[in-house]
């Protein structure tokens, strides 16, 4: 028996307002019954024309979820963030964009790389 | 799906293994508990009847393959999954937490 929601797990959302949007669980709550992905909504308008810099846009969002609203994937995207996203950076919303802010530059960073193309392609449906 | 013809004999010892689960051990039934017991990894043995929904059917068996639990493909419907727990109502799925006496747990997983 595998625990399945562990950190850096790639989960899908299923409810709410982020419903269909992929997500990495950074820290899970196994007690309070939440866990606390953040991720990535659309990849905006991949620019495939230009022929220098693709012009890629990644929103993210930070979130508490319950499990009950995740479905885990067998994706795990191992970025680091646990420094950045903390319980407190949910309290006020300044803080909360100033978070919001540096995953969407790793995020972008890690979109460049090439790395974890499931993670970056919409889920269709 | 790889099975083993399903003679009435292993049907029975799959019946009687499992009234020794509902006597001995503990389990939980139906959906949503078995993918409580699923994420939190308490599970050791999930039992799906076959005419489980094929969607439900697919979420649990990855659910499970996620955690390493074997799921084993009961070989009757709702109604007899019921039955065979010895309760009143239908039960399309549930989920072995700890198995007391029986070995459902040992002899079961080669049979997916």
């Amino acid at each position: 028996m595998v625990k399945i929601l562990k950190p850096n797990k790639a989960v899908i959302v299923l409810q709410g307002r982020y419903a269909g949007r992929k997500a990495v669980i950074v820290k899970s709550f196994d007690d309070g019954k939440r866990d606390r992905p953040y991720g990535h909504c659309l990849v905006i308008r991949k620019d495939s024309a230009k022929k220098t810099a693709k012009k890629s846009r990644v929103k993210c969002f930070v979130k508490l979820v319950n499990y009950q609203h995740l479905m885990p994937t067998r994706y795990t995207l191992d970025v680091d963030l646990k420094d950045t996203v903390t319980v407190d950076a949910l309290q006020t919303k300044d803080k909360k964009v100033a978070t919001c802010k540096t995953i969407k530059q790793r995020m972008e960073e890690r979109f460049k790389t090439g790395k974890n193309r499931w993670f970056f392609t919409k889920l269709r449906f | 799906m790889v099975a083993a013809k399903k003679t009435k004999k292993t049907h029975e010892s799959i019946n009687n293994r499992l009234a020794l689960v509902m006597k001995s051990g503990k389990y939980t039934l139906r959906y949503k508990t078995v993918l409580k017991s699923l994420r939190n990894s308490k599970g050791k043995l999930i039992i799906i009847a076959n005419n489980c929904p094929p969607l439900r059917k697919s979420e649990i068996e990855y659910y499970a393959m996620l955690c390493k639990v074997g799921v084993h493909h009961y070989n009757g419907n709702n109604v007899d999954l019921g039955t065979a727990c010895g309760k009143y109502f239908r039960v399309c799925c549930l989920s072995i937490i700890d198995p007391g006496d029986s070995d459902i747990i040992k002899s079961m997983p080669g049979d997916h």
